[in-house]
C-alpha cells in the first residue's frame, strides 16, 4: 500500500509525469477501444469512403482533444497568456515550451489509433474497395460493358462477405488481400515514420539552445507547482476561516443564553487552555486575512498583479490602500567568492 | 485498515476530486450496465420507436438524476440559494458556479450512455427501421408497401421467419447501423470541442471573478460540512451528560426511597459527571447549549441568519436574532449566574 501511495504520489508530484501516466492508460484505451468498436463499413458506394474516412481521423482527433482537455496544463496555458503583465514580466518561451510540452504528450494516442487502423485494413478496405484495379486483378475483359454505377455497386460491397454478387468478375479474396496488403504497408510506414521524427527531434534537440530549453522547463514547472500551491493555501484558508467563523458563531448564542436566562445551570464560557490554544492556532492560519472583501481583493491581486519572481523583498502587496508596511531598502547581498590562486 | 482510512481521507481532502471520483464510478457502472442489458427490439411496426427511443433517454435521464442525487454540493446549492440573507449578503455568482460544476458532473454518465447505444447501434436500428427510404435498395422493387413496412420492422431481429438470411435485411441494417455510429462520433467530437474551448477560453473571460467564485464556493462548501461535525459532536456531548445525569437522579432516588437491594452498599457512589468530558479537549462553548429548546434556536437561527464573513468584528454586534435588548454586554464582562443547586 505504502509503495502504490509513494508511485501515486509520485506521479502526481509533477504534472507533466502525471500526464505522462495519464497519455500511456489513453494509448491502451486507445488500443482497446478501437478492438471493442464494431467496424461497420456500409458496402453503399457513396457512403463508403465518409464512413471509412470518419472512423479513420474523427477518433484521433477526438483523443487529441481529450488529452488536451484532460492536462491542466492547458487552462494554466490560457492563464498565463491572458493575465496582465503585473510585477511579473511574461516569457513567451515558457508559454511555447508548456504547448509543445502538451502537443506531444496528447499526440501519443491518435498514432496509435491511425497506426491500429491502419494495420488491420478493414478501413482502408472499405473506403478503397470501389478503386481496385479490376482489369489486372480480376476479369479484365468484362469491365467496358458494364456501366459505371454498376461497377461501383458491385465493388462497393467487397468488404460485405454476406451480400457480394460480383465474384464473376473479381474474387472477393483477391481484392481484400490486395487493400489489406496496401493498409499494412501504409501502417507500418506510418509507424516507422513517427518514430524516426521523434528519435530525430528528441535526439538533436539538445544541439540547439540547449540553455535557453532549461531555463523553459525550469520555469513552466514553477508556474505549475505555484498554481497547485496557492489552491491548496486558499483551500486551508477556507477551512481555518469556517472553523473560526462556527465556533465564533457558538459563542454568540452562548452569550445570549447567558444573557437572556437567569435561572438554570449553565456553563461560563471560559475556554479551556486547550481550546484557547486551538482557536489560536486557527487564527494564525488565517494570516490576518479575516473578511471577505479582503479576500476578494487578495484572489484579484493574484490574477491582476503576480509577485515578482524575487523573494526577501516585503514590498506592499496592495498599493497605496495597505496600512502600515512601507518598502523596506532592498538588501544587499554581498557574496565571498574564494579563488584558488 | 489505518491505511485504507489514510487513503480514504487523502482522496477526501478535496470535495472536487471526490466528486470527480464518484463521477468516474457512475461512468463505469453505466458501462456496465449497457453490456450486461439485455436489448429486445419488439419488431413490430408502432412499437419499434417507443422501444428504441425510450431505451436511448430514459436511461440517461435515471442516470442523470442519480448523479445528481449523489452529489453533496446539489444539496448544498440549493441550501444556500434559499436561505434567508440575514447578516451575510448572498451572491448569485457562486450559485451559478456550483450549479454549473453540479451539472457537469451529473451529465458524464448520461452521455457515456447515449455515446455507447449509439455506437453500438441496436437502439438506433430498431427505433429507425421503419423509417428508410426503400428507393435506397434495390431489394424492394418487387414489394407492396405495406409488406416492404412490414419488413423493415423485423429488420432489428435476425432470427425471424420472414428476415432470415435476407441480404435486404442486412444491407439495410448496415445502412442504419452505419448511420448511428457517425452520430455517435459526432456528438463525441462535438461534445470534446466544446469542453476544450470552454476550458481553454475561460481564461480570457473574469478570471478574477472565477477566482473569486471558486473560493467562496468551496468555502460554503467547507463550512457546512465543518457545521454538520460541530452539531454532531455536540449532540454526542449532549447525550452524554443527559445519560449520567440520568443515571446520577436515578441512583438518588433509590436512596430516597430507601429501596436497596442487597448488595449496593450506602457506601458507593456512582461518580459525579465531570466538569472535563473530553478528557482535556473540551469545547465549553458547546455545553452551554443544553435543551432542545436552545438547540432548536441554534439550528434555527444558523439557517435564517448566517454570520456574516468577517471575523474581526466583535460577535456581540451581530448576535442573532435578540435585537431588543437594551445592552449590549462588552467583550470580556463577566457576567453572575444564578445556580441551582
Amino acid at each position: 500500500m505504502d509503495k502504490f501511495r509513494m508511485i501515486f504520489q509520485f506521479l502526481q508530484s509533477n504534472q507533466e509525469s502525471f500526464m505522462n501516466g495519464i497519455c500511456g492508460i489513453m494509448a491502451l484505451a486507445s488500443a482497446q477501444i478501437y478492438s471493442a468498436f464494431d467496424f461497420n463499413c456500409p458496402c453503399l458506394p457513396g457512403y463508403n469512403v465518409a464512413y471509412s474516412m470518419g472512423i479513420l481521423l474523427t477518433p484521433p482527433l477526438v483523443l487529441f482533444l481529450l488529452g488536451l482537455v484532460m492536462n491542466n496544463n492547458i487552462s494554466m496555458l490560457a492563464e498565463e497568456w491572458k493575465r496582465p503583465a503585473g510585477r511579473r514580466a511574461k516569457d513567451p518561451a515558457v508559454l511555447r515550451y508548456m504547448f509543445c510540452s502538451m502537443a506531444q504528450r496528447a499526440l501519443i494516442a491518435p498514432v496509435v489509433w491511425v497506426a491500429v487502423t491502419l494495420l488491420d485494413g478493414k478501413c482502408f478496405l472499405c473506403a478503397f474497395c470501389t478503386a481496385v484495379p479490376v482489369a489486372t486483378l480480376g476479369n479484365g475483359s468484362l469491365v467496358p460493358g458494364l456501366p459505371a454505377a454498376e461497377l461501383a455497386r458491385l465493388l462497393a460491397r467487397v468488404p460485405c462477405p454476406e451480400i457480394y454478387d460480383g465474384n464473376w468478375l473479381l474474387a472477393r479474396e483477391v481484392a481484400v488481400r490486395y487493400l489489406r496488403c496496401i493498409s499494412q504497408a501504409l501502417g507500418w510506414s506510418f509507424v516507422l515514420l513517427t518514430t524516426l521524427l521523434a528519435f530525430v527531434v528528441r535526439s538533436v534537440r539538445p544541439c540547439f539552445t540547449q540553455a535557453a530549453f532549461l531555463k523553459s522547463k525550469y520555469w513552466s514547472h514553477y508556474i505549475d507547482i505555484e498554481r497547485k500551491l496557492f489552491d491548496e493555501t486558499c483551500t486551508e484558508h477556507a477551512k481555518a476561516f469556517a472553523k473560526v467563523c462556527i465556533q465564533q458563531f457558538f459563542e454568540a448564542m452562548n452569550h445570549d443564553l447567558e444573557l437572556g436566562h437567569t435561572h438554570g445551570v449553565l456553563a461560563t464560557a471560559a475556554a479551556t487552555p486547550v481550546e484557547a490554544d486551538r482557536t489560536e492556532e486557527e487564527r494564525e492560519k488565517l494570516r490576518g486575512i479575516t473578511d471577505q472583501g479582503t479576500m476578494n481583493k487578495l484572489l484579484t491581486s493574484w490574477h491582476k498583479c503576480k509577485p515578482p519572481l524575487r523573494l526577501g523583498q516585503e514590498a506592499p502587496l496592495m498599493g497605496n490602500g495597505w496600512a502600515g508596511i512601507e518598502p523596506r531598502p532592498p538588501r544587499k547581498e554581498v557574496a565571498t567568492y574564494f579563488s584558488k590562486v | 485498515m489505518d491505511r485504507f482510512r489514510m487513503l480514504f481521507q487523502n482522496l477526501q481532502s478535496s470535495s472536487e476530486s471526490v466528486m470527480n471520483g464518484i463521477c468516474l464510478l457512475l461512468a463505469a457502472v453505466t458501462v456496465k450496465m449497457y453490456s450486461s442489458f439485455d436489448f429486445n427490439c419488439p419488431c413490430l411496426a408502432r412499437y419499434n420507436a417507443l422501444y428504441g427511443l425510450g431505451l436511448l433517454l430514459t436511461p440517461s435521464l435515471a442516470l442523470f438524476l442519480c448523479g445528481l442525487l449523489v452529489n453533496r454540493q446539489s444539496v448544498v446549492m440549493v441550501e444556500e440559494w434559499r436561505r434567508p440573507a440575514g447578516h451575510r449578503k448572498k451572491d448569485l455568482g457562486i450559485i451559478r458556479y456550483m450549479c454549473s460544476s453540479v451539472l457537469q458532473r451529473a451529465l458524464a454518465a448520461p452521455m457515456v450512455w447515449i455515446l455507447l447505444a449509439l455506437l453500438d447501434g441496436k437502439c438506433f436500428v430498431c427505433a429507425f427501421s421503419n423509417s428508410v427510404d426503400p428507393e435506397k435498395f434495390l431489394d424492394f422493387a418487387n414489394m407492396t408497401p405495406s409488406q416492404v413496412q412490414l419488413f423493415l420492422a423485423k429488420v432489428p431481429c435476425k432470427e425471424d421467419e420472414m428476415v432470415k438470411d435476407s441480404p435486404a435485411r442486412k444491407a439495410v441494417s448496415r445502412y442504419l447501423r452505419c448511420l448511428s455510429q457517425a452520430i455517435g462520433w459526432s456528438i463525441t467530437l462535438l461534445l470534446i470541442v466544446v469542453a476544450f474551448l470552454a476550458r481553454c477560453l475561460r481564461p480570457c473571460f473574469d478570471q478574477t471573478v472565477f477566482l473569486q467564485r471558486r473560493y467562496w464556493s468551496n468555502y460554503v462548501d467547507l463550512e457546512q460540512k465543518l457545521f454538520d461535525e460541530t452539531c454532531c459532536e455536540h449532540a454526542r456531548d449532549f447525550a452524554h451528560r443527559c445519560v449520567l445525569h440520568f443515571f446520577a437522579s436515578m441512583q438518588s432516588e433509590l436512596r430516597a426511597l430507601g429501596l436497596h437491594r442487597g448488595g449496593i452498599p450506602e457506601s458507593q457512589e456512582l461518580p459525579e459527571p465531570p466538569e472535563d468530558l473530553d478528557g482535556g479537549s473540551g469545547k465549553a462553548h458547546l455545553r452551554a447549549i443544553s435543551s432542545r429548546e436552545q438547540v432548536d434556536h441554534l439550528l434555527s437561527t444558523w439557517y435564517s441568519s448566517k454570520p456574516p464573513l468577517d471575523l474581526a468584528a466583535s460577535p456581540k454586534l451581530w448576535r442573532p436574532g435578540l435585537n431588543h435588548r437594551a445592552s449590549i454586554a462588552a467583550p470580556g464582562t463577566k457576567l453572575c449566574h444564578q445556580v441551582d443547586v
